[in-house]
């Protein structure tokens, strides 16, 4: 055969390769091994012997086999290089489970049984997650530090895998590291275990445990961030549950086994949402809270000022619906500044900027603050929504109700608290952080987090201008028991309906001593009001942070 | 016989005795974290050393004139295997008292190196002897056949057998079966001359159904057909032979469910991955581990999969010497392929030439349906990988068809 068949059949086999490598999963996806079909017969056709007529026949046959061997091995060489170098991580990556039987690679289990996993620490060092040799030789993972330890999440590799931080960051804490990929190479030839990585979070064990006392257990969740920075000083979550009881390696015995079942079936049926992280997945109305983003909506858009008069008459008809006004602080006063409205939390001012505002705009001055996506984070989130269905929005009544913070707004406590930090860091928003470095566990970074801008949602003029209202608020208005004397506190309550039960209690604000740097979001489900509920909690933490 | 050098096959060997001692320092290496050992440790892979030397120092002593690069081939594939049972010894705890994993591997060689020097020295006329036995035709094929029915099981010998006959009948009749009955312009394939070879596909056929064993089916038929192509040239039987067995494996695919259950954990062995799919899924794992330089022997974890030391002995080497290790061997496979095929060629007597053709075959193909199972080219297969498995009567088997290669290598030497 002349060497220009041989060539297009060489190219075009590997083009098969390439084709198929790059649209099928699996080495035995039918579509491959079709194509490997093809393969065959365009490396015989390379690789075929050209002998002449004269060759006697069982010289040409002996041949022409060993041609045939040469094309099966190539075969099983290109099914080695799938499952060795191109599909490794896929296939390293699968698992199977059922809840009680799990199929993995085991070798995970034991690279980390020999190398010790990392520890997950607080910024001061303060120990959140770590692996204890038991008396019995047997690796334990312990939590050590109650009020930060569902941040950690659990590591159940016998059960039920990981969650939160001991997911998000397995390949760290397991050892591995993408810039250190040849030192862990050596360490594999000298058969040294490679040790895990020591998480670092930039989560205030102070401030941790202060926030988890203040929540006391009701339902609920409080975020505080550094506003610069993005930085989570802390983040608590209540009802919450026990990672130590979870957490069971493949050595585990079978009663450390069957407690952890019967810990986590008791978690099913508790039925309240104790693996839901409230601060970043729990998704509440914001009630007034909210006000802030519309106001930031009118301010952006030239449509008012904070010296704009409106008109509260205790009540407002929109189409058929009527808006009963109960935060005048005179019922006898009916014109208001918005910086007042704001202040005051009135509702009837606000369901009329919504109303001038429109539903578009609404929604874009929602948007540009994050509602919508999922906020990039070290753990899990929920997207905050202006509304559950489109629709919603474009009756009047419904784009009124919207505007000051009820209707079918959800919206999670870190949203919250990234609303505020974009107030009070010129409009924009830092990438929330709660994870500042990664490290050896002799203390040398491998990886120091950088802040991170993730979006600018208004312009410093805007921020500037809700800040102001924001410390009026805490200054003349509603939201008064927040002062904190020799310092400059904002801050704005919210007290979301929900239907037949006790409000959601919310309070978002911020303090700094020269100028804003701590915020804060705090809601309480179904506790009374937020001036009352969870403006107390927000005020004590924001004192506390001053204070660091 | 004056006693001659075999030069080239003594720097060859060089590399076997090489892989030897470095491939069982980092097994100790990895053990204890020291290059120190003991005695006790080490008299296993010396003693196959000693084995190696002595069996090619005996070579030229006798004046042996034949092939050179077969035997270093084979010892380094053996030494290999050897060296897959001393790494696995410690971890898979498989002690059945008297000997340990590496030791009863050692023992199988010192029997199989035995039986090659007993082909090498009583087989001087026997090839000539083999062909008077088997050379009673019809008589000899019913004889075998009558044996195969009634055993059933084919064992590893019958592989040997099976190629010996088919060489005598197919020496015989090769231009009657190639040609056929010429009607006007058609050409009937001998159907009386060719009947002999429909029982013996009938039989590889049997052996799926009763013994639920694809691979060895496929491999005395692929045997079969390797040798009537070799023989007559005829594409035709090839594809035809081809044809009828994807038929009836088919077949046998709705009749029993046993050979679906196979092909499913084929195409998918998470459809159920507890049971039948547990095995290839931890070969995968193994596999993929190893990425292109492998953890290095004894580093590895390849006791995870059930049974490694038999089926699964490819996958090892992935794991632990990577795809620069699973393509060497590869490549060492098909180099032994090509010099027994070399061997046929340049043997003289038609005979021989088929004789060493088709255990050539029997070599060249038992390894590509074990080591396409382990890869999941073809289903996975109870097949062994020839001298890496370990596993006493492959290897017997195996040695004795290096034997009767060597063998008929010598009459191209004599002949030169």
């Amino acid at each position: 055969m002349s060497w220009f068949i041989r060539t297009a059949a060489l190219v075009a086999a590997t083009a098969i390769v390439a084709y198929g490598v790059a649209t099928t999963e699996d080495r035995t996806d039918p579509r491959w091994l079709a194509l490997l079909l093809m393969l065959a017969l365009l490396w015989g056709i390379a690789l075929w012997p050209s002998l002449g007529r004269q060759v006697r026949t069982m010289d040409r046959t002996m041949v022409h086999v060993v041609a045939a061997f040469g094309v099966g091995f190539l075969l099983v060489g290109a099914q080695l290089v799938r499952v060795q170098a191109l599909d490794r991580e896929r296939i390293q990556s699968r698992i199977y489970s059922t809840g009680t039987e799990v199929v993995a690679d085991p070798r995970r289990q034991a690279l980390e049984e020999e190398s010790q996993r990392g520890r997950i620490l607080a910024s001061d060092g303060t120990v959140i997650a770590e692996t204890q040799m038991g008396d019995d030789g047997r690796p334990r993972r312990v939590y050590p530090f109650g009020p930060a330890a569902y941040l950690a999440g659990y590591y159940s590799p016998a059960l039920y895998g990981a969650t939160n931080l001991e997911l998000s960051y397995d390949a760290a804490l397991s050892g591995r590291s993408e810039a250190r990929r040849l030192r862990e190479w050596v360490d594999g030839i000298l058969n040294r275990p490679t040790p895990g990585y020591d998480i670092v979070l930039t989560i205030d064990p102070e401030l941790q445990s202060q926030a988890d006392r203040l929540l006391g257990g009701r339902p609920g969740g409080i975020v505080v961030l550094d506003a610069h920075t993005g930085a989570v000083l802390a983040m608590a979550s209540a009802p919450t549950f026990d990672p130590n009881q979870l957490s069971v390696g493949t050595t585990a015995s079978e009663e450390e086994l069957t407690a952890a079942r019967t810990y986590w079936e008791s978690l099913q049926q508790s039925n309240d949402g104790r693996l839901v992280l409230r601060p970043t997945q729990g998704r509440y109305p914001p009630g007034s809270t909210f006000k802030t983003i519309t106001l930031a909506g009118a301010l952006e858009s030239g449509l008012a000022t904070l010296d704009k008069v409106y008109r509260d008459e205790g009540a407002l008809t929109v189409d058929s619906r009527v808006i009963i006004e109960q935060n005048r602080p005179d019922p006898n006063r009916v014109s208001y500044t918005l910086e007042e409205g704001y202040g005051y939390s009135l509702n009837v001012v606000f369901a009329q900027l919504g109303l001038e505002l429109g539903a578009s705009r609404l929604t874009e001055a929602a948007q540009r603050f994050g509602f919508g996506e999922p906020i990039p984070f070290d753990l899990p989130v929920a997207p905050s929504a202006l509304s559950v269905s489109p629709e919603h929005l474009t009756s009047p009544a419904g784009l009124a109700e919207t505007s000051f913070g009820q209707g079918q707004l959800l919206v999670t406590p870190l949203q919250m608290a990234l609303v505020t930090a974009a107030v009070v860091n010129d409009g924009q928003i830092a990438v929330p952080r709660l994870v500042d470095r990664i490290q050896t566990p002799a203390g040398e970074v491998v990886d120091q987090r950088q802040p991170e801008t993730w979006r600018r949602a208004m312009s410093a003029d805007t921020a500037a201008q809700i800040e102001r209202a924001m410390r009026w608020s805490v200054e003349q208005g509603y939201a008064s028991g927040a002062q904190i004397p020799g310092a400059i506190v904002g801050g704005k309550t919210g007290t979301a309906e929900v239907g037949d039960r006790p409000p959601h209690a919310w309070f978002i604000g911020f303090a700094g001593r020269e100028e804003p740097q701590y915020v804060v979001a705090v809601v309480v489900e179904n506790a009374g009001s937020g001036s009352e509920v969870a403006l107390p909690i927000g005020k004590a933490l924001l004192e506390a942070a001053l204070q660091r | 016989m004056a006693a001659r050098i075999r030069l080239l096959e003594l720097q060859l060997l060089v590399l076997p005795a090489l892989l030897g001692i470095v491939g069982l320092l980092t097994v100790y290496l990895s053990g204890t974290g020291t290059t120190r050992w003991t005695w006790a440790d080490i008299w296993v892979s010396l003693a196959f050393m000693g084995l190696v030397l002595g069996t090619s120092v005996w070579l030229s002593l006798i004046g042996f004139s034949g092939d050179q690069v077969l035997f270093p081939l084979v010892a380094m594939l053996s030494g290999l295997g050897l060296l897959l049972s001393q790494r696995l010894q410690p971890v898979l705890r498989d002690d059945p008292g008297w000997a340990t994993l590496a030791q009863r591997q050692l023992i199988y060689l010192a029997l199989s190196f035995g039986l090659l020097w007993g082909t090498l020295t009583f087989i001087g006329l026997g090839l000539i002897l083999v062909t008077m036995i088997f050379g009673i035709e019809i008589q000899g094929a019913r004889l075998w056949l009558d044996l195969g029915v009634v055993t059933v099981q084919p064992g590893e010998l019958v592989k040997v057998l099976l190629v010996i006959f088919l060489a005598a009948y197919l020496d015989d009749y090769r231009d009657l079966i190639a040609t056929g009955y010429r009607l006007g312009p058609l050409t009937l394939p001998p159907l009386p001359y060719l009947l002999p070879m429909l029982i013996m596909w009938g039989m590889s056929i049997l052996v799926v159904v009763l013994q639920r064993d694809l691979g060895n089916a496929l491999l005395l038929f692929g045997i079969f057909l390797a040798m009537l192509y070799i023989a007559t040239g005829r594409v035709a039987y090839v594809l035809a032979g081809l044809l009828t067995f994807a038929l009836a494996v088919y077949v046998a695919l709705h009749l029993f469910s046993h050979v679906g259950v196979r092909i499913q954990v084929w195409l998918n062995p998470w459809s159920d991955p507890l049971q039948a799919g547990f095995q290839p899924i931890q070969a995968d794992y193994a596999f993929a581990h190893g990425h292109i330089f492998g953890t290095g022997l004894g580093f590895g974890y390849p006791e995870f999969i059930p049974v490694v030391a038999s089926d699964y002995a490819f996958a090892a080497i992935g794991e632990e010497l990577g795809l620069l290790g699973t393509v060497a061997v590869l490549g060492l496979y098909l180099l032994l392929v090509t010099r027994g095929m070399l061997i046929a060629l340049q043997a003289r007597d038609s005979f021989v030439r088929l004789l060493a053709a088709g255990l050539t075959v029997v070599l060249g193909l038992q390894t590509l349906i074990i080591l396409a199972g382990n890869v999941r080219l073809l289903p996975l297969t109870g097949i062994t990988l020839p001298f890496i498995s370990a596993g006493g009567s492959s290897l017997l088997t195996n040695f004795l068809i290096v034997g009767l290669l060597l063998k008929a290598s010598e009459s191209v030497g004599e002949r030169r």
